[in-house]
């Protein structure tokens, strides 16, 4: 899948998440739509350009986001890397594959945010941020992936040429 | 034999039997004997007549069916049309009420020039308590500027492109305003926190304060103007052995659903970086 038409496509997601998704939280937590969607690429067997997708949409969300400038890319890079590795072991993948690099995706995103924060001075504890925003954010994001999901399997199996 | 009347004589009898019929019809005689000829004949005729009719009204029916079909397609898209006005109409008026109300603080507050902006979105990272205002640098917007609601504070610019800032709300974990208490007037300082609460901490023990007394900006620190509004006291905490009593805080905003802010485009922060003595100098 080229990577020029992560630009749009991507874009239109950040602009989505900043002033759709982030406006209905779970307590604290939000859903975090640009990881569930680019891991649900990275999962893609057809896809050969995750890498790319990652960066690209890691840089939308540091631009929009206040947190120190990096924090979002390589949070989907690790992701994304994750999801490579899961598709490479696992023969036959299926939905909860998805959930589980879901779940592990967000716990490095939002721990990496928090180390950030708390090295930076914030006043925050580890127990709270679990409590209040990470396990809603995990749940919102389940929500989610099954839509995400079969929607991106249907749009790669049309712009993908079939052998 | 042929016997032949004379004509004449042929009218007058056969005029005779007829008015001796009609005399006989009008007296009454042949009634039971024209109910046993007519009665049939009325129930056939009702069942043609009902018959025709029913064809009739098959044939007329799926022209109004038509017409009635018609009719319902273009009051379903009226109604649709005047639906979607009284949605527009109902968001007209919600903003007109914020304006009213926002215009009803700048009056009351005349000491501030202020710039309107619309909040088109948060930031996406849980962990900030930000929203993105679609006025920038283009607009006058600089970095430090005070940003309040028609309520009272809401927070301040921290981040300037040209078309657009990026304004970190009181409820942010890294606030920190200096307020005072009135009517007590206690100095303190407010913060905010991870999960949308502020609390006010550093009021010396022996202040007075109670619930419902009210938070506004004390000035101090030169990062906002003094007395805006920012919230009232729910409860206070304090322990005999702190040196300082701690509150938790309602804030006058409702930060779940801003949609409008007024920017304070006539106030300057205060830099002290220049005057902090930097490390190693005596």
């Amino acid at each position: 899948m080229s990577t020029i038409l992560s630009i749009p496509t991507l874009g239109l997601i950040a602009i989505m998440q900043s002033a759709v998704v982030s406006r209905l939280p779970l307590n604290r937590g939000i859903a975090d739509l640009m990881l569930v969607v680019l891991i649900a690429i990275a999962l893609q067997k057809t896809v050969t350009t995750s890498w790319q997708w990652s960066i690209v949409g890691g840089l939308f969300m540091d631009f929009l986001s206040g947190l120190p400038f990096g924090i979002f890319t390589i949070s989907y890079l690790l992701a994304t890397g994750l999801a490579l590795i899961i598709r490479e072991r696992i023969w036959r993948f299926s939905f909860l594959m998805q959930l589980l690099v879901v779940f592990f995706g967000t716990m490095v995103s939002q721990l990496l945010s928090f180390l950030v924060l708390f090295l930076q001075g914030s006043d925050i504890s580890l127990g709270t941020v679990l409590q209040v925003v990470t396990l809603p954010s995990i749940m919102l994001n389940f929500m989610i992936s099954l839509p995400i999901f079969i929607l991106t399997q249907d749009v790669l199996e049309q712009v993908t040429p079939q052998e | 034999m042929d016997i032949r009347f004379p004509k004449s004589l042929l009218i007058i009898a056969l005029s005779l039997v007829a008015i001796g019929v009609l005399a006989l019809a009008l007296s009454g005689v042949f009634t039971s004997f024209s109910r046993w000829i007519v009665s049939p004949l009325t129930s056939v005729q009702t069942w043609v007549s009902q018959q025709y009719q029913g064809v009739e009204n098959f044939v007329s029916a799926s022209q109004d069916i038509r017409e009635i079909r018609q009719q319902n397609t273009e009051l379903e898209a009226e109604n649709a049309r005047m639906q979607a006005q009284i949605v527009e109409l109902q968001q007209q008026l919600v903003e007109f009420e914020i304006l009213s109300a926002l215009l009803e603080f700048a009056r009351a507050n005349p000491e501030h020039q202020y710039i309107g902006a619309s909040v088109i979105g948060r930031d996406p990272s849980p962990f900030l308590n930000y929203i993105i205002i679609n006025r920038g640098s283009d607009d006058g917007l600089r970095r430090g500027m005070p940003v309040v609601t028609q309520n009272g504070l809401a927070g301040r610019v921290v981040q300037v492109t040209a078309t657009g800032a990026r304004v970190s709300l009181i409820t942010d974990p890294i606030t920190r305003i200096n307020v005072r208490v009135e009517p007590s007037r206690s100095a303190a300082v407010l913060t905010g926190s991870i999960t949308g609460d502020i609390t006010l901490e550093q009021i010396p023990q022996d202040d007075e304060i109670n619930p419902g007394n009210l938070i506004l900006t004390s000035g101090l620190g030169g990062n906002y103007p003094a007395n805006i509004i920012v919230g009232q006291i729910t409860s206070v905490r304090s322990r005999e052995n702190a040196l300082f009593q701690s509150a938790s805080v309602q804030p006058v905003t409702d930060f779940s659903d801003l949609s409008i802010v007024l920017v304070i485009t006539n106030f300057e922060p205060v830099d002290f970086s220049p005057l902090v003595p930097e490390s190693g100098t005596p």
